[in-house]
Parts: structure tokens; C-alpha cells; sequence
């Protein structure tokens, strides 16, 4: 990537020969990124390998609780496989080695004896395409509750009187109305979820997340699969709930990370973690050429 | 907003009771392996085991293993170990136990207390209802655990007070003499046995993984596991009781040697001279005569292989063309929608209604008086394989990419050349090996030749089914004959039924008929696995070539 | 405005009217030779199938006329002559079904007109059949039955399904699911090789090892039992279900497994509330195909039952075990004739309607399952 040279425009920017080096330097910059507030999630030096192919190289940052984060960067270089990384997602993979440390509140997800159950229960997902159950909305909303043995509809409590249908209607509207989608369907909720539009699958696997009532909300390009009005009400949604929750975004839509994120981490070619900085300034003031580069539509 | 309250997600230490409900699923285990052992007679109901008499030995550990996995449930419900049950164990679990205990109420009801049928209904019910609401009403852990250890504990007792001793029976008073059955301990008990194992080692599974939705799970994966091992334990020992038994048949005085074997004359430019095969195996190239010693299964395994041939140059050019046309030239309508269905309910058709078909339209057809032959068979059996061809060669040529076609076109290459150059030989991998696999399975079909092929099957070699030589023109109408396809002959797998019919009788020089059935039918396993395993082999290779692709 | 009746039977009417003028046109574009040619084969094939029916001598002449117009379209006009005997073969294998269903039941029809019965006024052929248990074929005035033999086909049946359906589909899910790629590449191809053990090998090793076991064990008068073929054709019908509903379990989107994985659920919690609801229609018609096969096992029961038609009683009595449908056709085709014969084909008919029935069932079945999960993506 030596051949991107910077502009000889009189800007106070230091003339870039190799690209490692010049990272090494930013790095050691915005790695004294600190932003207020507790971190959520402490990630160190995590690297994944796909059989040969080294998705990701020695990711280091940290995230803070209540905020949006919003990783950017071109397809390919591991905004994906690092947000899956969080929720250990990238365990169903059989080719996936990971090395490095996760934290979530201090405790590493990746040391034996971790329920898996209990981690994703703390740290919920959106996925890029919606992917409802073939059921009804209620028991969409209300899966996630009910297989961790919060609620209890079945038929045997139903008989004997034990049941938690009251709690779980309330749930239901509740989660339904965080996710902004109460209004239009709540005259449907014993309907099929699959006949829902895409905009609306999608605030509803929200909804479903959100029942669960996660601590942290990972989102994989959540809005790429919509249209325009639909992806306005998805970054409203979005921006309404980092009051509650630690939401990290992954977007390739630049405008999209700028407008709703607090802060911004921009990958590029070759699984690097290139700059991570409050969201201004990444698309303000660059450290780094590459990623002013990458901002301005030079490349990716 | 989420929870205040920060729960950990790694696991505390649960080493302790993790062990010990670990020991008692091995204990489980070993439990339904001593039950499986005394199914075969390996140990003795009658007998001893360790030094006790087996059945007092085994209530002992059905005891043993009963009050450990009820304990484990009590103990858990105390919350003496960190255990994460849900309020109940749910329906199923509830249907199981009830239908187990209903049983048992339904027979002592009816028979020990010599209710008859009403109470035995009744005392079924009671104790069913009963067993429900053990289950689920409580907690699960308790539920769980509870009803199985109780199941355990109640036929360790009858075996260890003696209520069924070694020598106890019971035979159903309904049923009338001519159809009567007598229940013994021999097989009553190992059945209780390794019942209770399996269910209690279900419940010391979910023990292990604490209840709730993770013991669930461990406890699920244990029965689908054992299920998957059984079913490959079953296939193993079927195959190597066959090899087992027809090995010696098989290889009874074979020579490996210069100069041992039979001669085959080779004809070049006139001159005849005979090649002798270095090796001799009697019992492949044999018939059943009086003259020779070893009854060997020759006649049958060219049978054989002419139906194979005869089928497959029958179904594999029809059913290829007929796929052809139902994917490359018909509109995809209510005729193609049609003739799949068709094809799916011809695939599915019992394999003796072919041979029905054969033996009412086939055999009156191809003599004056209508006689089994060889060319019945391989038209019945081409019929049967016909369904698979056609499927096989759809699915294979639907695979190929409307990419090659559009390709192919676009340089202005009609259709059928497209479809000869271009689709059939991306399609034919997939087709070779649906057809493998097809012969596999035609090779073993009895049925059919029953009734359409099926002569005598004790004969000497020579009278194996020469149908190379038999073609015969002819200046009268029908030109062309050949009686070698006009007789009836012999093939593996009717050479095997045809074995067991005659029983242990001697018959025309076959000295042990019983061995000589084993051999045919290691021959026949071997002949048709070797079919699929080389139809599974490329399979592999054609599906790994294309994912390099 | 037509009203839609007229709409549709102008329908089939244009439809039809439409076709033959295209066939008009194309006997007109195409070249004579070609056209003659192409007469001349199919009324070959026509002629060499009436041949072969009426047992014609001259059978082989038609064949040879149609081999002989096929050689001469191939040279000639290869695209034509490819498109012409590509559809006469699929026709053929239609005709070769509508065959075989019609003459098992023409060869059935004998004994059930002499065997009918009315019911309200209204006769239905062969209910003698279905209403008496009797099947004496030697006496003096025979009596036929198909009891018997339902029997023992139902009970057969009901014990593999039992045997086949609940092991079939947890292995299915074990080999989709749950296994490690080690463990799979040992239990799958068992399961095929299960499939490829010929049904004579299965009785041969019934009749020799497991029938006399079972009249020892359970002290029975002779050797056969409904059980013991129960659990041999369960087994066989075992790898039919397994292959069914592991395809139907492999369609399920991983998005949907992720989903429920990412929600905090375990593996088996996933497989039951979200991948067999899913895949349920492809595990009920694996299931059917699964009772069909089981249905139309030959073998292992004729070699291991007893082939006297009577009824075992009491009715659920498994412990003994005469005759199946399929055994008794088998068993008995060599040495009947006459009405006996016929009888046989009756009870050809009743395996033919019923694996046919549940054949499409199945079919339906799944094509309602391509409907259900193609909507989702």
C-alpha cells in the first residue's frame, strides 16, 4: 500500500513511506484514546485465523458502556469476523482459531468453564440479513425468555396456573415499542412473522434481542438489506438505544457511522484496526493517511 | 435498561457433584452392557455374576443406581450443589415416566393381583396419573430424577427379594394354546435392566449438566449418541457375523499357484491356446453337481451379472433420455409435474409389485408357453432401476449452471449439440453414480426373480446362462432368438432363498446346504457392498473435484 | 364479459387449437424427409409395443423399423431426431406405470367380481375378500381372504415405524447436527452401507439366528413372529428415514440456528424449537417413505413367517406371525393358479395403492416445505 503517497498540500502531515510504520506510530497515538465512562468491552491483541488466512491481526481496543461504537472499513477486512468475535459466534466456524483476550466486565470470555448460554445472554446480536423464526411475532419476541426459563408458557403451567402469560404480553409490548415497530403490528401478533416486510423483520429481530435484555447489542450491518425509510427508523433505533445499551455497530456506510455513532474504529485491507477515536474526529481529522483516504473515497 | 445485577458467565466449580453424577451414568452404563451381555447369554440369568447369583447381583446395582440418581435429585433441591433446574420437568418427561409406571401398574394390577383386564386398565391409569404428576408438578430436579431412580429401585427389589427369581415365568392366560407365549426371567429381566439403565443414566445426565436448559441438553445428547452408536454396532455385527460364518464356506480350497486353476481357451488368428489361471477358488467357480466336492456358486453369479448388464443397458439409455427431455426440452408445466410424481411413486413400489407386472406381462411374451427366463428378469429389474436413472440424471443435469448453457448458445450451438457437448458431460459424474448405486441395490432383489426368473438353482456350471453364444438369426419371423435368454436361470440372491426353502435336507451335491447358504450370502453381501462402496467412492472423488472447482 | 366458466373452457379449447397449429406449423417448416421419417418411427414404436403385447412374431421387424428411422433422423437431422426419441422415452416411462397399475388390476379383477358383495344395494367388488378371515384355497368350495395378511402387514408395519421412525430421525439429526466431522465421516456412510445389505441377507440372518432365539426364549409353538420381523424390516427401513430427514434438516438456513444460537440458547434447545419445526414437513415425508418401504418388505417376512394365512390372536398377539401381503404373494406365486393366483394380485394391488398413496403424500408433503422455507430468504 506503498504507492498511496500523501498530497503534497502544505498540510501539516508528516510524508508516509512504509505503511507500518507510520501505523505503529498511530497506534501508539489513539491508544491513549480515552473516552468517558467504564469500558464495556476490553479486547487485547485478539487475532483469528481462518484455516491459513489471517482475518484478523492483533485487534486491540476498548468500549465503552452506553454508546454507540461504530466499526467502518472496506468488505473483507474483518469488521464482521471481529464483531463475532464478542459473542464467540465464531466458535460454529470449525475453520476459526482465535488468539487473544475478550473481555466483557473484566472477566475473559474466552477461558474454559464459560457458559456460552450465559455470554450470549449478556451480549445479544443483529444479524446483517433479518432472520425471524417461521412463528408468530409473540413467539419471536418471547423466545428468547422462555428458553431461558424466565417465562413460562408452556401447557403444563397453563393448567396448573403458574403460567406468566400477563408478563409476557407486557414483555412483548415493551420490547415491540424499543424497537419502534409497536404501533403498526400491534393488531398482529399471533401472525406470522414471515409475512412481515424486511424493514419490519428486522425491528423485530430487534425487538426479539432487546427482549432478552441484553447488556451489550452487536449489529451486523443492520440496515444493508433495507431500504432508505427503513434504515432511517433502524439509526433512530439505534441512537435511542445506546441511553440503555452498549451498541457496536458495524456499517458500510459511512454517513451512516457518522451520523449515529459516538465513537468509530476503521478497519482496513488485511483484518488491521487501523484507527479508533471518538467519531468526529475520525471523520474530521484523521491520524492516519489511510483512513482519510478510505474516508474520502480514494479507495474501497 | 439492563440488569443491575452482574451475573457471571463463567461457571462456578462444580467438580465435586459434576464426578459424581459422571459416576453414576457410568454406572448406568455399565449396568445396560450387563444387560445386553445376558440378552446374549454372555452371562447367565440362571447363573452367577461376581459370585452372587447374577439376578441378586444386578437388583443390588439396580438398587444402587436407583437410590443414587433419587439422592442426587434431593440433594440438588436442598441446593447443597449449584444446580440450575427449571420449575418442572417438563411433559415429555412426564409422558415417559407415566407410560413406564403405567405399564407396570396395568401388569402387577392385572396379573399379580389377578385384577384381570378392568383393573388392569384401572391400576394402569392410577399409577400412570400418579407417574405424571411425580414428574411434573415438582420441581425438576426432583422431578427428574425422582420417578427413574424409583423405576431402578422397584426391579432391583423384585430381583433382590426374589419376587422374580431365576426360575419364574408367566405366560398370558388370553392367549389361546396354539398361539401361547411364555414370558422368562432370562429375557424379562435383562430387558428391566437395561431399560432402567437407560433411563436413569438420562437422569443422571441432566444431573451432570445441573438441570435446566444445559442438563437437557447433555441428557438429549447422551440418548442420540448412544442411538448413533448402536445403529453402527448393529451394522457391524451383522456384517462380521456374515463374514464370520461364510468365510470358511467361501474359502474352502482355494490354491494360489502356477497351473492350479480352471483353463480358458483364447481364439487369435486361428490358433487356440489356453491360459490356466494361478488361482483356484472352488467356491466361485463351481455349480452344485455330484461330481464336484466343493459347491460353488458360479451359475448364480453369472446370473447375476447378465440381469446387472441386461438392466442397466435397459434403463440407463431410457432413463437418461427421458431425463433429457423433461430437463432440456419440456416447458416445466403439468406433464413434467406429472411424470416426476410418477417417477417418485415408481421408485417407491415394492419391489414384489415389479414382479407381479413381470410375471403377468413379461413371461407370457417371449415363448410359446409362457416360462420364467433370463430376459424377464433383466427387463423387471431395468424397470426398477429405470426411476432411479431418471432422478438421478434430473437432479444431475438441473445442477449444471444455466451459465454453460447460455454460454454454448450465445456461440450459436443448437440445442441438442449443447446438450451432448456441454450438459451431459458435466452431468454424467452425478449419473455414473446414481447408477452404481441403483445396481447395488437391483443386484440384491430376490423378489422380482422369483417370480420372474427364478430356476433351478442347484446346477452344475455348465448350465450357467451362456448368452453370448445362444444368438441364433433365423429367415422366419422373429429373426433373431436366443434361448439362452428364453431359460430360466439362477442368481445370488435367489440362490440364497432357495437355500433357506430347502432347509438342511441334502440335495443334489450340495454336502452342508446351511454353510453353503452362509457362503452365497457372504458372496452376495460382498457383491453388492462392493457396488456401493465404489458408488460412495466416487461419490467423494466427483464431489471433491468440484469444490477445487 | 365472459363469465369465467366460458373463459376457462374457452381455455382448454384455445389451448388445444393452439397446439395443433403449432404442430401444423412445424410439420410444415420441417423438412419432408424428415417429417416422413419421423412418422415412420413413432408408428414403428407404436407398432412394435401392440407387437409385443399381442405376442407377435413380428415384433422385432416393427423394432427394427423404428431403429432403423431413428439411424437415418441421426445422420440426417440430429436436433430433431434427438428432441423426438429423448420424448418418446420419457412417454415410455409413463406408459410403463400406467401398465403396471393396470394389469395388476386386470389380473386381479377375476376374483373380485366373483368375490363381491353389496353393501346397501350397492355392489362392491371383493368385499368377500375384506369380510371373511378364512383362506382355504384347497377345500372343495376355497375361501380367500386379505385379514390375514393385513394383519400381519399392519402389525409389521406399526413395529418398524415404532423402530425406524424415532431411532431414523435422532440419527438424522446426529449426523446433521450434533456429530464432529470424525464422527460423521464413520456414522454416515454407515448408514448407506446399512441401506445396501440386501433384504435376503437380512432373513437368511433372521431365519437362521433370530427366529429360533425367539421360539426358545419365548417358549412358541413353531418359529415366526410379527416382533422380530418388526424390528429386522424396522432396521432396514432405518437408513430411508435417516437419508429423507437429513436433507430436510440440512435445508434449515444457518441464519435462522444462528439466530436462536446468538439469543443464548443451547445447541439442543435450537434443534427443537427452531431446525425440526422448520423441517418438520421433511421429517414427516421422510417418516412416510420410511412406513412405504416397510410396507413393501418381501423378503425378511416371507423367509422368517410362517405363510399360513391365518389371524394371530389375540389381535395384537406379535409373538406369532403368519403372512404379510408381500410374503404371501412371494411365497405363493410358484404353486397357484386359477383364483388363488388372482388372490395374489389382489393383494399386489393393496401394496401398490397403499406405498403409492403415501409416495405422493410424501411428495406433497414436501413441496410444501420448499414453499415454507424458500419464503424465508
Amino acid at each position: 500500500m506503498s504507492e498511496i503517497e500523501s498530497q503534497t498540500d502544505g498540510t501539516a502531515r508528516s510524508s508516509e513511506t512504509t505503511t507500518g510504520e507510520t501505523d505503529e506510530r498511530i497506534r501508539e497515538e489513539w491508544s491513549d484514546y480515552s473516552f468517558e465512562g467504564e469500558a464495556k468491552l476490553t479486547v487485547d491483541d485478539l487475532d483469528v485465523y481462518y484455516g491459513d488466512d489471517h482475518a484478523l491481526k492483533g485487534v486491540s481496543m476498548d468500549i465503552p458502556e452506553e454508546s454507540v461504537t461504530a466499526l467502518i472499513g472496506p468488505s473483507g477486512c474483518g469488521k464482521s469476523t471481529f464483531l463475532r468475535c464478542l459473542n464467540r459466534m465464531n466458535d460454529r466456524i470449525k475453520a476459526a482459531r482465535i488468539d487473544g483476550s475478550v473481555e466483557l466486565d473484566g472477566e475473559e470470555i474466552y477461558q474454559d468453564g464459560v457458559d456460552l448460554v450465559e455470554l450470549r445472554k449478556a451480549v445479544g446480536m443483529v444479524f446483517q440479513a433479518p432472520n425471524p423464526f417461521p412463528k408468530s411475532i409473540r413467539d419471536n419476541i418471547t423466545y428468547g425468555p422462555r428458553k431461558h426459563g424466565d417465562l413460562d408458557t408452556g401447557l403444563l403451567a397453563r393448567l396448573t396456573g403458574r403460567d406468566d402469560s400477563e408478563t409476557a404480553d407486557e414483555l412483548v409490548q415493551r420490547a415491540l415499542e424499543q424497537a419502534a415497530i409497536w404501533d403498526e403490528i400491534k393488531d398482529r401478533l399471533d401472525d406470522n412473522a414471515m409475512g412481515l416486510s424486511g424493514g419490519q423483520q428486522q425491528r423485530l429481530c430487534i425487538a426479539r434481542c432487546l427482549a432478552v435484555d441484553p447488556d451489550v447489542i452487536l449489529m451486523d450491518e443492520p440496515a444493508s438489506a433495507l431500504d432508505p425509510v427503513a434504515t432511517s427508523k433502524i439509526e433512530d433505533l439505534i441512537e435511542d438505544l445506546a441511553d440503555d445499551y452498549t451498541v457496536v455497530v458495524v456499517t458500510h456506510s459511512m454517513q451512516q457511522a457518522a451520523r449515529i455513532s459516538d465513537q468509530t474504529a476503521v478497519f482496513l485491507t488485511g483484518g488491521e484496526l487501523v484507527e479508533y477515536d471518538d467519531t468526529d474526529k475520525i471523520f474530521e481529522n484523521p491520524e492516519s493517511q489511510r483512513v482519510e483516504d478510505y474516508i474520502t473515497g480514494k479507495f474501497g | 435498561m439492563a440488569s443491575a445485577t452482574e451475573s457471571s458467565v463463567v461457571r462456578g466449580d462444580t467438580s465435586t457433584y459434576e464426578t459424581i453424577a459422571a459416576l453414576t451414568v457410568g454406572l448406568a452404563a455399565v449396568l445396560f452392557f450387563l444387560g445386553l451381555a445376558a440378552t446374549v447369554e454372555v452371562v447367565s440369568i440362571t447363573g452367577t455374576l461376581a459370585g452372587l447369583p447374577t439376578l441378586t447381583a444386578l437388583g443390588l446395582l439396580l438398587v444402587i443406581m436407583g437410590v443414587a440418581v433419587a439422592g442426587f435429585g434431593l440433594i440438588s433441591y436442598r441446593g447443597i450443589f449449584p444446580t440450575d433446574p427449571r420449575a418442572s420437568a417438563g411433559v415429555v418427561a412426564g409422558g415417559l415416566f407415566s407410560s413406564l409406571w403405567g405399564l407396570i401398574g396395568a401388569l402387577v394390577a392385572a396379573e399379580t393381583l389377578g385384577l384381570g383386564v378392568v383393573g388392569g386398565v384401572a391400576g394402569g391409569l392410577v399409577l400412570g396419573a400418579l407417574a405424571f404428576f411425580a414428574t411434573a408438578l415438582p420441581r425438576e430436579d426432583i422431578g427428574s430424577t425422582l420417578p427413574a431412580g424409583a423405576l431402578a429401585v422397584f426391579f432391583g427389589l423384585v430381583f433382590l427379594l426374589g419376587v422374580v427369581g431365576p426360575e419364574w415365568s408367566w405366560s398370558p392366560a388370553n392367549f389361546p394354546s396354539s398361539q401361547s407365549v411364555t414370558f422368562f426371567a432370562a429375557t424379562v429381566a435383562p430387558f428391566a435392566v437395561m431399560a432402567s439403565s437407560l433411563v436413569v443414566g438420562w437422569a443422571a445426565a441432566k444431573a451432570y449438566g445441573g438441570f435446566g436448559a444445559r442438563g437437557r441438553h447433555l441428557g438429549a445428547y447422551l440418548l442420540v449418541y448412544l442411538n448413533a452408536v448402536s445403529i453402527i454396532a448393529v451394522l457391524i455385527a451383522l456384517v462380521a457375523f456374515v463374514v464370520f460364518k461364510g468365510f470358511g464356506p467361501v474359502t474352502e480350497g482355494v490354491e494360489i499357484g502356477l497351473g492350479v486353476g480352471p483353463a480358458t481357451t483364447i481364439g487369435l488368428f486361428g490358433f487356440g491356446f489356453d491360459v490356466v489361471w494361478p488361482v483356484s477358488w472352488p467356491f466361485l467357480t463351481n455349480g452344485a453337481s455330484l461330481f464336484t466336492d466343493i459347491t460353488g456358486v458360479f451359475p448364480a453369479i453369472v446370473g447375476t451379472i447378465w440381469l446387472v448388464i441386461g438392466a442397466v443397458v435397459l434403463s440407463v439409455p431410457l432413463g437418461v433420455g427421458a431425463a433429457i427431455f423433461l430437463t432440456e426440452y419440456a416447458e416445466q408445466g403439468r406433464f413434467t409435474n406429472v411424470v416426476e410424481i410418477a417417477t417418485n411413486a415408481l421408485w417407491s413400489t415394492p419391489s414384489i409389485v415389479f414382479g407381479l407386472f413381470g410375471a403377468a406381462f413379461l413371461v407370457p411374451r417371449f415363448t410359446p408357453q409362457p416360462q420364467k427366463s433370463l430376459l424377464s428378469g433383466m427387463i423387471t429389474l431395468g424397470f426398477m432401476l429405470l426411476p432411479l436413472v431418471v432422478i438421478t440424471a434430473r437432479e444431475a443435469m438441473i445442477a449444471v449452471p444455466d451459465e454453460y448453457r447460455d454460454a454454448s448458445a450465445a456461440l450459436g450451438v443448437s440445442r441438442w449439440q449443447t446438450i451432448r457437448s456441454v450438459v451431459l458431460p458435466a452431468a454424467m459424474p452425478g449419473v455414473v453414480t446414481g447408477v452404481i448405486l441403483g445396481v447395488g441395490r437391483i443386484a440384491g432383489e430376490t423378489a422380482p426373480l422369483l417370480l420372474t426368473m427364478g430356476g433351478g438353482s442347484f446346477v452344475g456350471a455348465g448350465q450357467r446362462a451362456k448368452v453370448l453364444d445362444g444368438f441364433q438369426l433365423s429367415l422366419s419371423p422373429p429373426f433373431v432368438t436366443n434361448p439362452e435368454l428364453t431359460q430360466a436361470t439362477t442368481a445370488l440372491p435367489y440362490q440364497l432363498y432357495q437355500v433357506i426353502l430347502t432347509g438342511t435336507g441334502q440335495t443334489a451335491g450340495v454336502n452342508d446346504v446351511t454353510a453353503f447358504g452362509w457362503g452365497t450370502a457372504l458372496v452376495l453381501l460382498g457383491v453388492v457392498l462392493a457396488f456401493y462402496a465404489v458408488g460412495i467412492a466416487t461419490r467423494q472423488y466427483f464431489r471433491s473435484k468440484l469444490t477445487y472447482e | 364479459m365472459a363469465t369465467n366458466k366460458q373463459r376457462d373452457s374457452d381455455g382448454w379449447q384455445s389451448r388445444l387449437a393452439s397446439r395443433f397449429a403449432r404442430f401444423a406449423e412445424f410439420v410444415q417448416d420441417t423438412d419432408n424427409d424428415a417429417v416422413a421419417v419421423g412418422a415412420l418411427g413413432a408408428l414403428s414404436l407404436v407398432g412394435a409395443f401392440v407387437g409385443f403385447l399381442v405376442t407377435s412374431p413380428y415384433t422385432s421387424v416393427f423394432l427394427a423399423g423404428f431403429l432403423v428411422a431413428v439411424a437415418y433422423g441421426w445422420v440426417r437431422h440430429q436436433e430433431l431426431a434427438a428432441r423426438g426419441v429423448t420424448l418418446a422415452m420419457t412417454v415410455s416411462t409413463v406408459v410403463i406405470l400406467a401398465l403396471i397399475s393396470f394389469f395388476i388390476f386386470y389380473e386381479a379383477w377375476p376374483i373380485l367380481a366373483d368375490r363381491s358383495g353389496t353393501v346397501f344395494g350397492v355392489p362392491i367388488p371383493g368385499l368377500e375378500l375384506f369380510t371373511t378371515t378364512a383362506w382355504t384355497p384347497a377345500e372343495a368350495s376355497p375361501k380367500y381372504s386379505m385379514l390375514p395378511m393385513i394383519q400381519g402387514t399392519v402389525l409389521v408395519t406399526i413395529i418398524a415405524t415404532a423402530v425406524a421412525g424415532p431411532l431414523g430421525v435422532a440419527a438424522a439429526l446426529f449426523i446433521s447436527e450434533i456429530a464432529p466431522a470424525a464422527v460423521r465421516e464413520v456414522v454416515k456412510p454407515g448408514v448407506e452401507i446399512l441401506a445396501g445389505i440386501p433384504s435376503i441377507v437380512f432373513g437368511f440372518l433372521g431365519f437362521t439366528v433370530l427366529s429360533p432365539w425367539a421360539s426358545d426364549a419365548f417358549s412358541l409353538v413353531g418359529q415366526g413372529t410379527y416382533l422380530f420381523v418388526g424390528i429386522v424390516v424396522g432396521l432396514m427401513a432405518l437408513p430411508t428415514v435417516v437419508s429423507v430427514a437429513e436433507d430436510a434438516i440440512n435445508s434449515v438456513p444457518e441464519s435462522m440456528k444462528s439466530g436462536s444460537l446468538a439469543l443464548g440458547t443451547t445447541d439442543w434447545q435450537t434443534m427443537t424449537a427452531v431446525t425440526i419445526p422448520t423441517a418438520f414437513s421433511g421429517v414427516s415425508a421422510a417418516v412416510l417413505l420410511g412406513v412405504g418401504r416397510a410396507i413393501g418388505e418381501t423378503m425378511a417376512a416371507t423367509v422368517m413367517l410362517r405363510n399360513t394365512p391365518r389371524v394371530a390372536e389375540p389381535l395384537y398377539n406379535v409373538f406369532y406371525g403368519f403372512d404379510t401381503l408381500t410374503s404371501l404373494i412371494a411365497a405363493n406365486y410358484g404353486s397357484s393358479s386359477g383364483f388363488q393366483k388372482d388372490a395374489l394380485f389382489v393383494a399386489g394391488c393393496i401394496l401398490f395403492v397403499s406405498v403409492l398413496a403415501l409416495s405422493i403424500g410424501s411428495q406433497l408433503i414436501e413441496r410444501r416445505m420448499d414453499r415454507k422455507v424458500g419464503g424465508v430468504e
